[in-house]
């Protein structure tokens, strides 16, 4: 009986001793710095697909974007090649450091030119503590270049001025999956009619999920509160894929938003979502990222 | 009968609860890798690794966060953790190893060979790492180099950079020990 209770008692410390052995890697674990941990590619790329996304571009990174709009028109029969229509917009970007990047470009169709600021406010933290979100803010300022139809509105070049301003906010739920929120202010120095607003209220939704190592599934939708009165517009959509590889990122997407720069795609969108032609805009944006700085 | 079953248990309980001092850990070790192909050399670098040796049972253990490597590029570094290593899946890659026929009294160097289960990627796979140990009075030094293939590990790499990511990964290390104080 004695013995008995001995023997379970050696089996217990034998335990005991075996356990503490097993511990080596666990006691490492325990040993990392309390460091906070920020979620990474939130989106990867700058745009979702038409519009920005929280992410700005490291320091000393420059980014070429090529972004294209085809579409073709209602008319029944045309001499067109593939697509009737096309515009471009070409942009540079740039990181002056981790938090602020700088960017400009210019639209061949609507011909507006634009450059704007992305602040990079926080980021969201993983691992415990910090901020639940990423915040970005964005400021642009777009021209336009062309002369309005309405001759009886000022047209001087402070009139052609617009102003974007985004709250980008967003969350990477899972690896997978994250949405963005971005509550939207935009100003325009000339109405043009009366009747239209100067300052439009918009709200932009955008997801991405990702499908694949290098492939992610993205959307988005802009509801404008107060629309232009003198035209009919449609809130801008997107559905597209990204394509991320290497030193280049490959985006497509279908779109019911012709132009390129945000307060006219989100307050001028003048073709609603659907498949017939003049309405479906298939958008091909392609960026290559350049480091003109490098670690080490 | 009982006696020396008591001896025993006393003895049994002092060895596995007296303080270790035979412990010694580094949390600055380093560790490099290389993927060198004619289109591209790719080099990362982590100066956060953690190890610790435990010279009574001749154990090493070794862990990293693998998002402190830190590559030449900084979108190079985004695509490794988002894409081929997901480290938000994966945060880290280990190693346990027995230092096989090791004598920690001698001072200076012996190379002796380390084996044991590393982990990257979420995959563990056995690995015989050759390791030079270098003895400095008490202090400890591991160097050595080993290479890996990124397909046992299941890191995938897209057909179009088939060319610029080797398919053989050599990776450098090097960890210098302290005495370990709980």
């Amino acid at each position: 009986m004695k013995n008995k209770k001995l023997f379970f008692l050696l089996c217990f410390v034998f335990g005991m001793a075996f356990v503490q052995s097993q511990d080596l890697l666990e006691t490492i674990n325990k040993e990392y710095p309390n460091e906070p941990l920020k979620a990474q590619a939130t989106f990867k790329t700058t745009r979702i697909s038409i519009g920005h996304s929280v992410e700005t571009r490291k320091q000393g990174l420059l980014e070429f974007h090529v972004m294209n709009r085809f579409w073709n028109t209602p008319a029944p029969r045309t001499q067109s090649f593939v697509a009737d229509r096309m515009s471009s917009r070409i942009g540079l970007e740039y990181g002056i450091n981790d938090k602020l990047t700088l960017g400009a470009g210019g639209t061949t169709w609507d011909g507006i030119f634009d450059g704007f600021l992305k602040y990079r406010l926080v980021q969201q933290q993983i691992n415990k503590g910090g901020s639940p979100l990423s915040i970005t803010l964005f400021q642009n300022m777009s021209y336009r270049s062309k002369a309005t139809d309405n001759i009886y509105a000022f047209d001087s070049f402070g009139d052609r001025l617009s102003f974007t301003s985004h709250l980008l906010m967003a969350r990477k739920f899972t690896p997978n999956f994250s949405l963005q929120v971005s509550p939207t202010l935009i100003h325009r120095n000339s109405a043009l009619f009366e009747e239209d607003p100067q300052t439009q209220f918009a709200i932009g939704l955008g997801g991405r999920y990702k499908i694949g190592h290098h492939v992610s599934i993205v959307s988005e939708y802009y509801y404008v509160a107060n629309p232009l009165e003198t035209i009919n517009t449609y809130n801008a959509f997107a559905l597209g894929v990204n394509w991320e590889v290497g030193d280049i990122i490959l985006q497509f997407q279908l779109t019911n938003a012709r132009a390129m720069v945000e307060d006219a795609f989100i307050t001028k969108t003048r073709t609603n979502f659907n498949f017939n032609d003049g309405n479906l805009h298939f958008g091909f944006n392609a960026t290559y990222i350049l480091h003109l700085k490098r670690n080490k | 009968m009982s006696k020396t079953c008591t001896i025993i248990l006393i003895f049994i309980l002092y060895s596995s609860l007296s303080p270790r001092t035979e412990q010694y850990i580094t949390k600055q070790g380093k560790i490099s890798f290389f993927s060198y192909t004619t289109v591209e050399d790719i080099k990362a670098d982590n100066n956060q690794v953690l190890s610790i040796i435990d010279l009574a049972k001749n154990e090493i253990a070794v862990s990293m966060l693998m998002r402190t490597f830190v590559f030449e590029k900084e979108l190079m570094q985004e695509h490794f953790n988002e894409s081929y290593i997901e480290s938000d899946i994966y945060p880290k890659a280990t190693f346990e190893g027995i230092i096989q026929d090791f004598d920690s009294s001698i001072v200076g160097t012996q190379t002796k060979v380390i084996k044991g289960p590393l982990t990257i990627h979420g995959i563990t796979k056995n690995v015989e790492i050759k390791t030079d140990i270098e003895n400095t009075l008490g202090n400890y030094i591991l160097s050595g180099e080993f290479d890996i293939s990124i397909e046992d590990f299941d890191i995938k790499v897209p057909a179009l950079l088939a060319p610029n990511i080797a398919k053989t990964i050599s990776i450098s290390f090097k960890f210098e020990y302290l005495p370990y104080e709980k």
